[in-house]
Order: structure tokens, then C-alpha cells, then sequence
């Protein structure tokens, strides 16, 4: 079985039982690993009846056929469950060694259910896995909690751990990877922490069968060359790491202001790529495997950390109305100690500093209040006083003052860093997808504003669809491998193809991988239907849809999505209502009786 | 600075000297470069295809800017150019491959160039080794070849490193059309040849 372990560790913790299976060799044809086997055994086990912070809902952490080996940005690991801040399927990935850890102890997965009496922490080994007490490590930030369980294990482990918002239930809880990795999204933190589960610990040492090293030596060379000749991958991302886009983004009138109440503004340049490197960086590092190097590590005039990212220039930044670069980084340091995403951490008090200034109703920050930033993070963390209701996420908070209007989410994820008026197809993508305001579902900044493939009108509402679909589908794919978006900045699916027929020995051309992003992308759909999700979900803040931009070169742009929905639908093989059909779903090879009932 | 850009990127292309997504164009204004968007078409040039960067500094835009801009750098760096073509000419990439040098044999070639040097590289594009090579052999001559890759010409208008590219590739096929003809026809490379 090359490429796989061929093993997945269940892990109960109500009962403490601990047990092996096989993987099926239909599941591995059919889902190849990571996302797909997330969401491949989420639907045969969670059906609406489970709540996500109860005891029934899994944690699936998955590898891909390429973890653990040389291809070039795939040490990562994803995380499949049930979201607590959207309650649809919901799969995380973060970069780091963990992933290649778990491999090496000898699984391809780990599935986590039940919940601990107390709170405990697993240990993962090629030789045994153990539950053990974690009571010392209750309460404790991330980044402490992972230095004790590294001291411990005489720094031969990696590690995931939780923080306080993890443990409090934060609906948008992160969980942070070794020192610098991140499962940022949709609060699986929380589950984390519904579960007594506060850290995971693994370590091995087996080697991953490769069927043709030559082949995968070759094709790394080749897709290598790609990452070193592409001004993004081999200058802009690592010299400036993700913020590069910053300038980019806002000079197209596309940036996020003040919970998307413009999308341009010239102090945007105090949080760029550009100044972040003039004033707080210190060094770049990078996961294993990546020759890209997109990460930072940074100093303030108080702190050393990491970050701020792009899209945390945005949420803690300009959502806010907070230029100040010192500020934003230091915020991120505590999000991160703390175990908070910093997206919807800072959209959702975008929200409340919107609310605010409305009059609706006071959580005591307003637009551009620097000062009180910190603090009103903490109390989100700890669910102190208004802070208790910032932890639901800014759609439930916004709804407790009907006022959901104001929040910049689709299906309960805060919106990333891209205004969809500017970029119709983003804001399709942004509809569209399976675990809400998402911009990694379908990357349309490639298409609409890097020009990759190609530069595409991104004011046309029309056309779009098909180019979507294939974006979608490919990422669902590749998030079975698992590999770093970056990477596609520089190379085609054909190159992807290539590494997994190297390591696999299977045939897989670009199609496949298709068919198998597709297969995916169907049936979380089919998982979101059967929790009650329909096309009245697939929508963007009335803001997106109403509110003209009223400056920048995105000026006078709204979203008329419903148009772009019925093309969108048409194209996946979907009725008006947005549900697969019967003759879609068995070329998918989805057609059990439980699918079929659904469609 | 679009029309020019619009206008020998167009000709570039009617001419033969690139397909409809190869080749990039530069030129420099004091320390900022202006060069084609990456992937653009050359024949189809917009204003978003043209990328300001700077030419020691990086700066966000060198995100969309073409997969050379590494090698356009380096020569502005090291020579007196105000002006880049890139382009793939596939008569002069094909001698390219046979050949370490191309000599004109046609009077005009022979006058423009005497000689026109081709580079070798592992990696031929977007490559660290291109640009290095390169910058050294434009300090002295005004176009160079890639192996199997492309041309390089220099100038200080665009117009001027266009005409480079397009007489060079005029005659790499009079010398194609000449073996052609006659197949043992051998080139008598004069004394000083070396010299230049």
C-alpha cells in the first residue's frame, strides 16, 4: 500500500477505549485521504441529530498519500467535523510537522469521539496511544501548553493544543500547531474543548512507502523550478510573506474597511507586506517540504511572535478601523496564545463596533479603538461579560439585536479579506461554499485579479460558473493530498497529478483528481442538506447585495447573486433549489440509499 | 508608455517572434521597471498588463509581474538598457540548439551583429543563472539567445531591442533557407571573429 499507512486510530474518550481499523481500499480510491476521508466518514456516522459541541461529534484528523514524503508544500494535516460556528461539514487544514508525525507513528488518521471526565491529553506513538491526565494543563495558552507537553517528551513530539477560548467554547476556538501552525476556521478549538481533549502529542518514525522514487525525485525537480521561476512563489510571498497582497488588494478597491463599509483606503499601507518588513520582521520560516517560506516571525516594541498574516491585517485591522502595525501584530500574538481564528475573532468585533455606531447596542469598542483591541479579545477568550455573546460569532451575536445584517458572514463564517462587490466570482465562491464565507474553497483572486490561469473581467457576473466549479473541485482535491494553496500559485493540477501517480503508483491524471474534488464537494453538499442547509443559505450579507461601494476603483459595485446561483447550479448538475440529482450523484458514484433519499 | 508596450507587443507577434502568451516586455524609468503582467498576451495589451515594480526593491507587485522580471532586474542593474524584448523567434531558437554562437551570414546581420551569443542554463526560466549570465553578456552586446529558450535585446526604446529581435531572427532563417538549399554549406568564420 504505498503511499498510505494503511491504518486509522479511533480514540474513545467516554469510555477510554482505544482500537485500530484498516482503511477500505473503496475509500482510499475514492477520497484519497484528508478532506475527503473527513467528510467521507462524517457522513456515514453524524447526521443532524448530533450537536457539534456534544460528545457524539467527531474530530477527524487526516493525512494524504503525500504526507510524510519530499513533495514540495505537503506537510499538512486536515481536520474534518461538525462546526460549531456554522454547523455544516466543516474540515480545517494547518501546515507544520504533525501531520507527518502521525503518518510516521503509523496512521493515516485519528478520529477522536466521546468526552473525557476530565481533561486529558493524547499520546501517540508508533507503539501506543494513551490518554493522560491533563489537569495541569487546563487553562493554560497554547503555546505554554505545547512547551510543557514538548519539555515532557524531551522534544521529540509534535504537538496541537488548545487554548482558553478552546476550553471556554468559543464558537470560533482555534488550535495552534507546534509554535507556528494554525487550524484556524469554523472553532474546531471548541470541539477540541467540549471533548476534555486539550493537547495531542505524536511522534513515530516509519518511512512511507514511495512506488517510484525516481519518478517523484523528477517531478519534485520539475514542479520546484515552477515555484523558483514564479515571481509570487520564489519573491513575493517569501520576502513579504502573505500580506504582499495587501497593497494589491486595496488598489483594486477590493479591501475590507470597517465591516466592509468601503474597500479602499490609503492607510492600509501602515499594515502591508512592505511596512511589516521595514518595521517588525525578524525571520521567515517555513513548513517542511516548503520552499515557498511564507511565515513570519516578528518583534513589536513589547512582544515577539508570529504573524500578522493578510487576512489578519484585515479582521484585526482595517475591519476595524485600527492602522496602527504594533497593535494589529501584538492582537494576533494574544489571538494565537489564546487559541482564537483571527478572522472571525476581528469580524466579529468589526461587528460590534458597527453596532455601535448604529445605536443598536453598546459591547464597548468603537471603530479605530486601538487601546481597547486587547482586551476585548481577552474577554471573548474567557467569556467575560459582553464578551460571552462576541464568543457565539458575529451572526449569532448580531441576531440576539436583530441586527444579522451587520454581519459579514455566509452560514456563520466571517467573511476573509476580499470585498465580493469587486469580485463577482468571489462572491459566488464565497456563497457557494460548503463551510461558508470561505476564500480557500475557490482562490478567484488567481482568476479575477493575479491573472492565474489568466486575468478574467472580475465585474462580469455571467460565465463564471464552470471556471468556479473547476476551482472547487481541484481544491477539494488537493485538500485530500494535502498541499498549500501556494504551491498552485505556480503549478497546474497535471503536477499534482504526477506526484500522486509517483507515490501511489496509481495512474492519476488531472481528470481524477476532478472527479474526486467533485465527489467531495457533492457530498458535503449532500451533508449540508440533511442538517437543513438549502439555497436560502447560499447568500452574502444584504450589505454585498444593496450597498453600493462608495469609493475606489470598485466604486458603485453590488452582487446580483441570484442569477449567478441559477448558472452556478445549472452547471454542478443541481435543481433550481440547489440539490444534486439522482443521475449527477450516481456518475459520482454517490448513490446509496441514504444519498438518493436526500436528492 | 501603454501604446508603445501595445504596439511592438502586437508586432511581436504578427511577426512571428512569440506565440499568443510567450515573451515579455520592460522598459526602465529611473529606479522603477515597468514590464508585462505575467501570462499577458503580448498582442493584447491592457493597462492592468502593465506591472511597476522597483528594479533593486521589491515591492507587492512583483506578485503579477512577469516570471523574468528577475532577469530584466539583473540587466538593468549591470547595463546602460532602458529598454527589454524577450521574445521566442523560433528560427534562432532552433540554431540555438545547435549551435554555441549564432553568426549572421547575411550582410545586414552581419553589420547589426557579427555575433550573437547563446547562453546556456539548467534552468531557462525565471532562473537566478539566466539572469547572472545574461547581465554579463549584454554589457557588451546588445541581444543574446537562450538555448532553446528565447532572445534577449536590449535598447534604450523598445522599438530599438524589437528591431534587434526581429533582424536576428531574419537571419537565423537566411541561414536555415542557405543550408536548405546547401547542406554542406559552411559558414567561414573570419579572423576575427574572436576579437569580437
Amino acid at each position: 500500500m504505498k503511499g498510505w499507512m494503511g491504518k486509522i486510530a479511533a480514540v474513545d474518550l467516554s469510555s477510554g477505549s482505544i482500537t485500530e481499523e484498516k482503511i477500505n481500499s473503496e475509500i482510499r480510491e475514492k477520497y484519497l485521504g484528508g478532506r475527503g476521508f473527513g467528510v467521507s466518514i462524517m457522513y456515514s456516522k453524524i447526521g443532524p441529530e448530533v450537536a457539534p459541541l456534544s460528545p457524539e461529534n467527531l474530530l477527524i484528523f487526516t493525512t494524504g498519500p503525500l504526507t510524510g514524503t519530499k513533495a514540495p508544500t505537503s506537510s499538512r494535516i486536515s481536520l474534518s467535523t461538525k462546526s460549531p460556528l456554522t454547523g455544516t461539514i466543516f474540515d480545517s487544514n494547518a501546515g507544520g510537522r504533525w501531520g507527518i508525525q502521525l503518518k510516521k507513528a503509523g496512521y493515516d488518521a485519528l478520529i477522536i469521539k466521546g468526552k473525557a471526565s476530565s481533561p486529558i491529553f493524547i499520546d501517540v506513538n508508533e507503539k501506543e496511544i494513551q490518554i493522560k491526565d491533563a489537569k495541569n494543563l487546563w487553562g493554560k495558552e497554547t503555546f505554554e501548553s505545547i512547551k510543557l507537553l514538548k519539555k515532557i517528551k524531551k522534544n521529540k513530539v509534535s504537538v496541537v493544543s488548545i487554548g482558553p477560548a478552546g476550553e471556554n467554547l468559543v464558537r470560533f476556538a482555534s488550535i495552534m500547531v507546534d509554535e507556528y501552525g494554525t487550524f484556524g476556521r469554523g472553532g474546531v478549538g471548541a470541539v477540541m474543548g467540549s471533548k476534555n481533549l486539550k493537547a495531542i502529542c505524536v511522534s513515530g518514525k516509519r518511512k512511507v512507502e514511495i512506488a517510484d522514487s525516481e519518478q517523484l525525485d523528477f517531478v519534485i525537480y520539475e514542479t520546484k523550478k515552477w515555484i523558483k521561476a514564479n515571481p509570487l512563489t520564489s519573491i513575493g510571498l517569501p520576502e513579504f510573506g502573505t500580506p504582499v497582497l495587501v497593497n494589491l488588494v486595496n488598489k483594486k478597491g477590493l479591501f475590507p474597511v470597517k465591516n466592509c463599509q468601503t474597500s479602499y483606503i490609503k492607510e492600509i499601507e501602515n499594515l502591508s507586506g512592505e511596512k511589516i518588513k521595514e518595521k517588525i520582521f525578524v525571520k521567515r520560516t517555513a513548513c517542511p517540504t516548503c520552499p515557498i517560506g511564507c511565515r513570519r516571525i516578528t518583534q513589536t516594541k513589547n512582544e515577539r511572535g508570529k504573524g500578522p498574516e493578510f487576512e489578519t491585517v484585515y479582521s484585526l485591522g482595517a475591519m476595524c478601523y485600527i492602522f496602527d502595525l504594533e497593535i494589529v501584530a501584538e492582537a494576533n500574538y494574544l489571538c494565537n496564545r489564546l487559541g482564537l481564528d483571527t478572522i472571525s475573532t476581528g469580524v466579529t468585533i468589526a461587528c460590534a463596533m458597527e453596532l455601535k455606531q448604529r445605536g443598536v447596542v453598546d459591547a464597548g469598542i468603537s471603530f479605530g479603538e486601538k487601546d481597547k483591541l486587547k482586551e476585548i479579545i481577552k474577554n471573548i477568550a474567557y467569556r467575560r461579560g459582553i464578551g460571552n455573546d462576541l464568543a457565539e460569532g458575529s451572526y449569532l451575536f448580531a441576531l440576539k439585536y436583530k441586527a444579522e445584517n451587520y454581519a459579514m458572514q455566509v452560514k456563520g463564517l466571517e467573511f476573509p479579506a476580499y470585498d465580493p462587490r469587486g469580485m463577482k466570482g468571489m462572491g459566488l465562491a464565497y456563497a457557494t461554499s460548503n463551510r461558508g464565507a470561505c476564500h480557500l474553497r475557490a482562490y478567484m483572486v488567481g482568476p479575477e485579479v493575479l491573472g492565474i490561469p489568466k486575468l478574467i473581467n472580475r465585474f462580469a457576473t455571467t460565465g463564471k460558473s464552470g471556471l468556479l466549479i473547476y476551482i472547487q473541485n481541484l481544491n477539494a482535491a488537493l485538500d485530500t493530498l494535502i498541499f498549500c494553496r501556494f504551491g498552485g500559485f505556480a503549478i497546474s493540477d497535471d503536477y499534482y497529478a504526477r506526484l500522486v501517480s509517483a507515490v501511489t503508483g496509481w495512474q492519476i491524471e488531472p481528470h481524477n483528481l476532478q472527479i474526486i474534488g467533485e465527489r467531495i464537494w457533492n457530498l458535503e453538499r449532500l451533508y449540508n442538506l440533511r442538517e437543513g442547509f438549502s439555497r436560502k443559505d447560499d447568500l452574502l450579507p444584504s450589505r454585498m447585495l444593496k450597498e453600493p461601494l462608495p469609493k475606489g476603483p470598485s466604486k458603485g459595485e453590488t452582487i446580483d447573486l441570484n442569477g449567478m446561483l441559477d448558472e452556478y447550479y445549472n452547471c454542478r448538475g443541481w435543481n433550481k433549489k440547489g440539490i444534486p440529482d439522482k443521475i449527477k450523484l450516481k456518475t459520482l458514484g454517490l448513490n446509496s440509499s441514504k444519498e438518493e433519499k436526500i436528492a | 508608455m501603454l501604446k508603445a508596450f501595445q504596439k511592438i507587443g502586437r508586432e511581436l507577434f504578427l511577426q512571428g517572434l512569440n506565440n499568443s502568451h510567450s515573451g515579455n516586455l520592460s522598459i526602465r524609468q529611473g529606479d522603477r521597471i515597468f514590464i508585462t503582467r505575467r501570462g499577458s498576451m503580448l498582442a493584447n495589451l491592457t493597462e492592468e498588463d502593465i506591472i511597476e515594480t522597483g528594479i533593486e526593491k521589491n515591492d507587492s507587485n512583483i506578485t503579477l509581474a512577469s516570471t523574468e522580471i528577475i532577469v530584466h532586474r539583473a540587466i538593468y542593474q549591470n547595463t546602460s538598457a532602458l529598454a527589454i524584448v524577450h521574445c521566442h523567434p523560433p528560427y534562432a531558437i532552433a540554431l540555438s540548439l545547435i549551435e554555441d554562437d549564432i553568426i549572421p551570414i547575411d550582410s545586414e546581420g552581419c553589420y547589426l551583429f557579427r555575433k550573437v551569443p547563446v547562453l546556456k542554463s539548467e534552468y531557462t526560466i525565471g532562473s537566478k543563472e539566466v539572469a547572472k549570465g545574461a547581465s554579463k553578456i549584454l554589457k557588451k552586446y546588445r541581444l543574446l539567445m537562450i538555448k532553446g529558450h528565447g532572445c534577449i535585446a536590449i535598447g534604450q526604446l523598445l522599438e530599438e531591442a524589437y528591431q534587434w529581435a526581429s533582424s536576428l531572427e531574419h537571419s537565423s532563417k537566411i541561414i536555415y533557407i542557405t543550408r536548405t538549399m546547401k547542406p554542406d554549406f559552411i559558414y567561414k568564420k573570419t579572423k576575427d571573429y574572436h576579437k569580437w
